[in-house]
């Protein structure tokens, strides 16, 4: 006993010393550019899953280490949790010193002071940045972000499947659509459409397409508005389809990545980003030559469905001790030559005009392309962050609709949790 | 005493559904994990897996930091329950054996302890740890494990103690020994099993706990234990089942093969713990 | 070795008291001042760790939940007083009795089936034959020892909408129903797999506890009522019973606070959803404090959790308290 004691004792020693080199940092001094540039630096970046093409990275961090001797490290992260794990990091002492925010959730961090004040490099380098894009990043006329790319869904389907199914041209209404997913669900044993409860980006798509709005003013804040007529509307439609998929009605589309449903090649067809084909192709390289897209069809051929225009920024923690190297980061991930290839690479739309031919023979882009004009955001305020935050009323609004409850008494049910939310204090 | 048919054959039939009733959601996890997809999202489930094959660990195993994952874990765990150890030691041989003022007051303020709801101190520790600059590193997460199962461990040690005879003790004393001897050489190997049996609570605690490390390590590569793995593993193949329950029983393992190598032993020795519990 | 290091330094006139090679027999150990600190010395690296590593914790805590303390608040560093309006919110509101209510609940059906199975699985291992007894040990132990996280997501899997290998088989008994069956979208349903995966996992703790104990009955008791004339049942009332209850005593008081704070299995499970409606208070003091990045309100609820807590164990606490009176 007393010869293994000891031993454990050894033993612990051991681990301890492993213990401690685990818990170094290996984190970087220095803030100011010396004669060396910023050699000896490392910029961390976080960027959102799926968000920039490793290509785009990687051509980027050689490029940025040429100019300013300084390392980047780029650092996925899934959106889930995302907000608490971003507000934990900017308070600490080495924050990410740049990190993809999204456009709903910018106005709230502006708010809060984690994020730096760029009106320099928008002076520098936005005078041309495209003003509706630009539009979540600033905050009392202040600008705490800069925006990097914006994208709207679009359906993305198997080929094969539809020629299976006898299906040859993409339909231009929702009814010739649903009537297309039908005859799939009909002729093949493929599932229609993967479509679960909870993609509530679409949810807010098809509210804009009815014209329709989330949230109302009452006084000086905001309340639910989903008791409207056009938001039960709007569950309808998505209702009726989701009848047709059977993905789980309490799951959005993260979990699992429809991307990797679709990959398996039973599927007809999903809602989502260009680039969620990436993560499809990733997981079954055979499934690229079949996946097409087309522009999410609206009530009529005239106009297409509303969608949802998610974007992201690229802000700069306020605690970042590397103010300098992130703004010349910034001005490298920014310049024409990188936002242009990250519009080409993933089919998003570039921050300016200017550079919207990158888009060019991009099909999901070409796709995406003719609904973004009728497309719309969530309410650009501090207040709607909290609404995103997990279980988001919304989505359990969806939920209860998909499970038979009528749109007004689901409306019903979450508007206590969505008016709280909306009122929380800062 | 002769017991009918009936009365010897109820008791091992009931043990027997009760054995398959534990033993199925573990069997069901490793045959998953062994089956190719095609046999798992199969319309009618296939019982026993016949083609057997490795590629869901691989997908598991391929997550990136994977192996810094497991270092970690085994580090923070080993760490955290030789400590408690060590230090619940001296504390239980205090509370057991000796007699002083304020006794009750410390046993009651360990069971107190025992009872503290870690989950839903996670920000006031997160701030703790932030503030001492110590976030992204193993020496927290030790020293908070530890503390999780210190009050266990000293309550039920106490036990241990307290079951062995004191006149194994005192009699060493009269051999001449000084009663740090006697507890070394006497009491010490007495108490092996209840080591055993509290050490694998502590070990169980410990390789499971979640909420912290999820706002002590975000650091990825740095200080992430095994269950930031299987979650995050979890969110991202959720439809995987193959892949999930190999991850699943990857962090099983290594607890399964602990529990089964060291019951013997504990539950020998569970008894004197828990009188006092 | 602990002990050794641990040896209270102590004045020249105790040396000799304390160094004496054998103050054992019946006389009574003199009380020098050595012995007296001796206990306390060997306390002090528990008591240390416990002060430092929960009692600031929960002071912070404490210190926390009357702080208006959001997002702007944590990220820049600012301590924002607020009194008791944390308080105030959440006991005014009616969310916060529901989920209370919601929780004793919960604790009280899981913590009442798990040592009913518990105590009748025991019993069962006290009355097999050895082989059996190994067998069914063996089955117990891996149940037990399923990391919860992993055991959850097993169930996860179990319970699955789609090729979830229970609705095939209720299907299959003939509830068709069943076949497509969201376990996840209903209270009733989530709680229903919740409450069978603690169960499951706690059971063993449980029958194997008191297993151990039973063995340690000394036959003589039951002779002696079998010749008072009592029979198998009288023989549990009389002999049985009485010598399990300070195990049951004790397994119950873990279970309360082990199963109370099961935020785990029902967070990892269902998210303490659908719609919130699964949420106890641990899972309720998460989502409102880092889930909703209201940190101060967060902390206030986890004080009260505590509060709840300890009300919930007032009862065995007292009989501790009374039972360590008469002992040494």
């Amino acid at each position: 006993m007393k010869r293994k004691l000891i031993a454990a004792i050894g033993v612990a020693g051991m681990l301890f010393s492993v213990a401690a080199c685990g818990g170094d940092d290996g984190g970087d001094s220095g803030k100011k550019a010396g004669a060396d540039g910023y050699a000896g630096q490392t910029l961390t970046v976080w960027v959102m899953d799926g968000s920039s093409p490793d290509q785009w990275q990687k051509d980027l961090a050689a490029e940025f280490e040429k100019k300013t001797k300084a390392k980047v490290t780029f650092e996925v992260q899934q959106w889930n949790g995302i907000q608490q794990k971003l507000t934990t990091a900017l308070s600490e002492e080495n924050p990410p010193d740049v990190f993809e925010i999204g456009n709903t959730q910018t106005p709230a961090y502006a708010k809060t002071g984690g994020l730096a004040d760029l009106a320099d490099l928008k002076e520098e380098i936005g005078a041309d940045w495209t003003e509706s894009l630009n539009e979540s990043s600033v905050y009392e006329g202040k600008q705490y972000a800069a925006p990097w790319y914006f994208a709207n869904r679009v359906v993305l389907y198997n080929k094969k499947v539809w020629a299976d199914a006898g299906l040859k041209d993409t339909p231009k209404t929702r009814d010739e659509f649903y009537t297309a997913l039908k005859t799939i669900g009909e002729k093949t044993d493929a599932e229609p459409i993967y479509l679960p409860g909870q993609n509530w980006y679409h949810f807010v798509g098809l509210v804009i397409g009815e014209g329709g709005e989330l949230v109302k003013k009452d006084g000086d804040t905001y309340v639910s508005n989903l008791d409207d007529p056009k938001v039960a509307a709007a569950a309808e439609t998505y209702k009726k389809f989701q009848a047709l998929s059977k993905a789980p009605k309490d799951k959005d589309e993260a979990t699992p990545q429809q991307g990797e449903v679709f990959a398996k090649g039973n599927v007809g067809a999903f809602i989502g980003m260009g680039w969620e084909a990436g993560i499809a192709i990733e997981a079954n390289p055979a499934i690229e030559k079949q996946i097409g897209y087309f522009t999410i069809p609206g009530a009529t051929a005239d106009k297409p469905e509303g969608v949802f225009l998610g974007g992201s920024n690229l802000a700069v923690a306020a605690g970042s001790q590397k103010q300098e190297l992130a703004k010349e980061f910034l001005k490298l991930a920014l310049s024409d030559k990188y936002e242009g290839q990250l519009a080409k690479l993933n089919g998003v739309i570039p921050n300016k005009e200017s550079l919207q031919s990158n888009l060019k023979g991009n099909a999901p882009a070409e796709a995406a392309a003719p609904a973004a004009a009728v497309g719309g955001t969530t309410p650009l305020i501090p207040e709607w962050a909290a609404v995103e935050n997990d279980p988001n009323p919304i989505k359990t609004y969806l939920t209860a609709v998909l499970n038979g409850k009528s749109p007004a008494a689901a409306a019903k049910q979450v508007e206590g949790e969505f008016n709280k939310r909306l009122a929380q204090q800062q | 005493m002769k017991r009918s048919l009936f009365g010897r054959v109820w008791p091992n039939a009931t043990a027997l559904v009760v054995f398959a009733a534990c033993v199925f959601p573990v069997y069901w996890m490793f045959a998953t994990a062994l089956k190719p997809t095609g046999d798992i999202i199969a319309e009618d489930p296939v019982w026993f897996p016949t083609d057997i094959t490795f590629e869901h660990f691989g997908t598991a195993t391929d997550a990136e930091h994977f192996w810094t994952f497991v270092r970690n874990s085994l580090t923070v765990t080993c760490l955290a329950v030789l400590f408690s150890l060590i230090i619940a030691l001296a504390g239980s041989f205090a509370l057991a054996r000796m007699r002083f003022k304020g006794r009750r007051g410390f046993v009651i303020a360990f069971m107190l302890a025992q009872m503290a709801p870690w989950e839903v101190m996670v920000i006031a520790i997160y701030m703790i740890v932030r503030d001492a600059s110590m976030l992204n590193s193993l020496v927290p997460l030790t020293a908070f494990y530890m503390m999780m199962i210190l009050p266990f461990t000293i309550l039920t040690l106490r036990g241990f103690v307290a079951a062995v005879p004191k006149e194994l003790e005192e009699s060493a004393m009269v051999d001449g020994c000084t009663r740090a001897q006697a507890f070394r050489r006497v009491i010490l190997p007495l108490l092996a099993p209840g080591l055993m049996s509290t050490s694998m609570f502590g070990f169980i605690t410990a390789w499971n706990e979640f909420p912290l490390v999820l706002v002590l390590s975000k650091e990825s590569g740095g200080a992430q234990t095994l269950p930031l793995w299987l979650s995050s593993f979890q969110t991202q193949f959720g439809d995987d089942w193959g892949a999930t329950m190999a991850a699943s029983s990857l962090f099983a393992v290594p607890i399964l093969i602990l529990f089964v190598f060291l019951q013997r032993r504990a539950v020998s020795g569970l008894t004197a713990g828990a009188v006092k519990g | 070795m602990t002990v050794q290091t641990e040896r209270p330094p102590s004045g020249p006139a105790d040396v000799r008291k304390s160094d004496d090679p054998a103050p054992a027999g019946p006389r009574p150990r003199a009380a020098s001042r050595a012995g007296a600190l001796a206990p306390y010395l060997l306390l002090l690296p528990a008591c240390a760790a416990t002060v430092l590593l929960l009692g600031w914790p929960l002071l912070k805590d404490l210190l926390l939940s009357f702080q208006n303390l959001n997002m702007a608040q944590l990220i820049q560093h600012v301590t924002e007083w607020n009194g008791i309006d944390n308080y105030k919110e959440v006991l005014t509101g009616e969310d916060f009795w529901r989920v209370t209510l919601r929780s004793i609940l919960f604790t009280a059906v899981n913590v009442v089936l798990t040592m009913l199975l518990g105590a009748l699985v025991g019993l069962l291992l006290a009355r097999l034959g050895k082989r059996m007894r190994l067998t069914l040990m063996i089955g117990l132990v891996l149940a037990w020892a399923m990391p919860v996280v992993a055991a959850t997501t097993v169930y996860q899997w179990l319970f699955a909408q789609r090729f979830g290998v229970v609705n095939w088989v209720l299907d299959k008994l003939g509830w068709h129903s069943m076949a497509d069956h969201s376990w996840t979208s209903s209270q009733m349903s989530t709680f229903f797999v919740v409450t069978l995966l603690i169960v499951w996992m706690s059971v063993p703790f449980v029958a194997i506890n008191l297993y151990a104990a039973t063995t340690t009955i000394p036959g003589e008791l039951y002779e002696a009522a079998a010749l008072d004339g009592a029979g198998a049942w009288r023989g549990f009332t009389t002999v049985t019973l009485p010598f399990l209850r300070p195990f049951l005593y004790a397994t119950t008081f873990l279970e309360i606070i082990w199963i109370f704070k099961a935020f785990v299995q029902v967070f990892t499970f269902n998210g303490g959803g659908p719609d919130r409606l699964t949420e106890i208070l641990p899972v309720y003091a998460y989502i409102e404090g880092v889930g909703n990045q209201h940190y101060g309100m967060g902390a206030a609820i986890a004080v009260l959790t505590i509060l709840i807590m300890l009300g919930l164990t007032a009862y065995y606490l007292r009989i501790v308290l009374k039972q360590e009176e008469d002992e040494l």
